[in-house]
């Protein structure tokens, strides 16, 4: 177990953790938990597991999605019927 | 040309040219959302139908993106109320924190490292295609489109404390369902037997 010089403790590191892999915290808190990270190996792991776990996800996003021509076509059909005259 | 037609003919160059542009990233969330061509369809055209008939409502200069989500994520809802289920788990810190905890004990089970042995493309596909209402909508703004917890918070008219403790929920019962997932392929097994070995 490594031995923890906190600025902040385990708990609450491990509390920010998900904010701190959105990137939602204040800038200071963001260097807080960074600090804690670089010297806690228990809590570590914590923050790899996340992070591989949001990249993972980050991939299901459907990135070359694009609207069928069809659907193009409809969404314009059903406008115009709806008044649109662009 | 009269001066109210006129003023209707500007309108919709403007829907033109400010929402009509984002029918790519409508289609790919109501995809997210749907998870079925056929209804991600249904969708979007619903959403820009709803979203001309109320454009007088966009405020200019807004984000246009997140305003168009705002109504394909009610449009969503709307077409999956019948057999959407209700959820009692709701908001608060203390739900999000247990829930991280919980996620936390996980981990220490070893489940981190069986995650990272297993493909999980597929299998987080079908955990997604399974998430239920309010999470799916806080899971996929927020970590597949990248949209922050305001954001989040603004399309799906919550609370960012709200849109915090549905995401944390979310993403427990996604690593939830990865873990069913990776005790069905057989990995807990070998994970067990590595308890105590080098690995540790």
């Amino acid at each position: 177990m490594t031995e923890c010089n906190r600025d902040i403790d385990c708990r609450s590191a491990v509390q920010k953790l998900w904010d701190y892999l959105d990137e939602e915290l204040t800038p200071d808190r963001m260097d807080e938990v960074r600090r804690h990270l670089e010297r806690c190996g228990d809590c570590l792991p914590h923050h790899e597991y996340g992070r591989v776990f949001l990249a993972a996800l980050a991939t299901a996003r459907q990135t070359d999605a694009r609207a069928p021509d069809a659907l193009r076509r409809r969404v314009m059909d059903s406008l115009r019927a709806a008044g649109f005259n662009a | 040309m009269t001066a109210p037609a006129n003023a209707a003919r500007e309108d919709d160059l403007r829907f033109e040219a400010e929402a009509l542009p984002y029918i790519d990233d409508v289609y790919r969330f109501a995809l997210s959302l749907t998870r079925d061509a056929a209804d991600a369809d249904d969708v979007v055209q619903e959403t820009f139908l709803r979203a001309y008939r109320s454009w007088h409502t966009f405020q200019p200069g807004s984000d246009a993106r997140r305003w168009l989500f705002t109504i394909t994520r009610n449009v969503f809802l709307r077409s999956r109320e019948r057999e959407r289920r209700h959820v009692d788990i709701e908001d608060g810190d203390l739900e999000a924190l247990s829930s991280f905890a919980a996620a936390t004990d996980q981990e220490r089970d070893g489940s981190d490292r069986i995650l990272s042995r297993i493909d999980l493309g597929p299998a987080l596909q079908r955990a997604l295609n399974e998430l239920d209402e309010p999470f799916k909508s806080a899971v996929v703004l927020v970590d597949l489109e990248d949209q922050s917890y305001e954001a989040a918070s603004e399309i799906l008219g919550v609370p960012i404390g709200t849109v915090r403790s549905r995401l944390f929920r979310g993403r427990r019962i996604l690593q939830e369902k990865l873990m069913t997932y990776a005790r069905d392929a057989g990995f807990t097994t070998a994970q067990r037997g590595q308890r105590g070995s080098k690995d540790d």
